[in-house]
């Protein structure tokens, strides 16, 4: 005769066997009682049934875009960086906040200019300050690239298919940076295309701008912004923002392979995916 | 005032969450939009705490957080839930575990074949305390003890209140097919 209680310890038994909480032990001893009482098995085939119907009709969901944006936002805001939060309220009205928030890896973010790029922006120091915030964005919200593909022939057409311009995409595998993959980051209200390149655990977020109008200087200028390395340039038509955490030094090497591999690129196709004018 | 070390404590034990305490607040208030409010209240808070020292538990310390937010929440709106659930485990705890398992049971092949309705509603109408456990087991993934950590009951109530919970669905989802 088995009392109520011996009834219950039984069952949270059983429960326990489910859910891998039984040491080695209670594991035999439940696998031997399950073979010897139909009951019992009976029950346990039930709570896999409902185990089963439970994962496959009520899964854990994903908290909204929208949610993510707006708690990074608000913990980002509560710095006493007043220029954030201006920055983040603006670029958060905007309807491709979506894309935006969803993009963003590591550490080298290059962004590729469009039309009209900076021309909301006051001056190319916002620009700048816009791009490291797409690129911290991206390392905060853990997906740094919307389109994720380390081979560049992936990345540009995704890129061309939502931009007016063609990007400047290269691969720098050899020098030691794999390319990750790419997104679109907004600067000055403006999508901006932006590869990220991974050296060993570092991101590197490269975004291309119209040299026109972000005016950055024909010789790599390092700056520091919100903590991160920051590198400027234009080449030609395009100007250029690379920033990482790497060691500021890994980054010069970094500027230095994309230029001489955008060089090339630009030797082989005559500088005709520009576009610009 | 945040700092600097919160905000990346924050970024780092807090954002890989979001997914699973959107899901607890989402079955904890019943619906998509306070889910979202409990969620941002739940996080600004857990910012804040963050600028103490850093947390052992994430996952189960968030959860904590979203669980506090959700009942306050509750309490304010739904007084109704709070005060049945408190009903519902005292009455369980005269009964007897599974005294109930004597009744004719479902066969596990009505409950597997469940749709997305009916399983959300046998969820749905839970007491919250044998909600909430069963939430955290069978969607969020958490052990035992880490459901104890979030709750903070002791590891036997957390079974008993498991096992409950799995009796009624399974008592619904047996009578909805």
């Amino acid at each position: 005769m088995i009392g109520a209680s011996d009834r219950e310890d039984r069952s949270l038994m059983l429960h326990a066997a489910l859910d891998g909480e039984l040491d080695a032990a209670g594991v035999i001893e439940m696998e031997r009682a399950l073979a010897a009482d139909r009951n019992l098995a009976a029950e346990y085939a039930r709570l896999e049934a409902l185990r089963q119907a439970i994962r496959t009709q009520a899964p854990r969901e994903r908290a909204p875009e929208a949610l993510r944006a707006r708690i990074i936002a608000a913990a980002g805001s509560s710095e006493a960086d007043a220029r954030h939060l201006t920055l983040d309220t603006r670029i958060l009205k905007r309807p491709s906040w979506r894309t935006f928030a969803a993009a963003i890896a590591a550490t080298i973010v290059v962004a590729v200019g469009v039309q009209n790029l900076i021309s909301t922006t006051g001056s190319p120091d916002e620009a700048t300050l816009a791009v490291v915030a797409g690129h911290m964005r991206g390392q905060i919200s853990g997906q740094p690239v919307d389109v994720a593909s380390s081979d560049r022939h992936t990345v540009k057409p995704w890129l061309a298919a939502k931009l007016p311009v063609a990007a400047m995409v290269v691969d720098l595998a050899p020098e030691g940076f794999e390319l990750l993959g790419g997104r679109i980051d907004i600067v000055g209200g403006n999508p901006a295309p932006t590869l990220v390149y991974k050296r060993r655990q570092h991101l590197v977020s490269v975004t291309e701008l119209r040299a026109k109008i972000a005016d950055y200087p024909a010789t790599p200028r390092r700056k520091t912004l919100d903590g991160y390395p920051v590198i400027i340039w234009k080449d030609d038509a395009r100007a250029y923002a690379a920033v990482s955490d790497l060691a500021p030094m890994e980054l010069d090497a970094f500027v230095a392979a994309f230029r001489k591999a955008a060089a090339k690129e630009r030797g082989q196709t005559g500088e005709t995916e520009g576009g610009q004018g | 005032m945040t700092s600097e070390a919160a905000r990346r404590r924050f970024t780092e034990q807090v954002l890989p969450h979001l997914d699973d305490a959107y899901t607890l607040a989402r079955w904890l208030t019943g619906n998509p939009t306070d889910a979202e409010d409990v969620v941002q209240d739940a996080c600004m808070r857990a910012l804040r705490a963050l600028d103490g020292a850093p947390v052992e538990h994430p996952r189960a310390w968030l959860l904590a957080i979203i669980r506090n937010t959700a009942f306050t929440w509750l309490a304010k709106n739904r007084p109704h839930a709070v005060v049945l659930a408190g009903g519902a485990e005292e009455a369980h705890a005269h009964q007897g575990a599974l005294e109930e398992q004597a009744a004719p049971t479902p066969e596990e092949a009505l409950i597997a074949k469940a749709d997305r309705e009916s399983v959300a509603a046998a969820i749905d109408v839970l007491p919250i305390v044998f909600k909430e456990t069963l939430v955290m087991r069978e969607i969020n993934g958490l052990s035992y003890r880490e459901i104890a950590e979030t709750t903070g009951a002791p590891i036997g109530t957390v079974m008993s209140r498991l096992a409950r919970a799995r009796t009624l669905m399974i008592d619904k989802l047996g009578r909805m097919a």
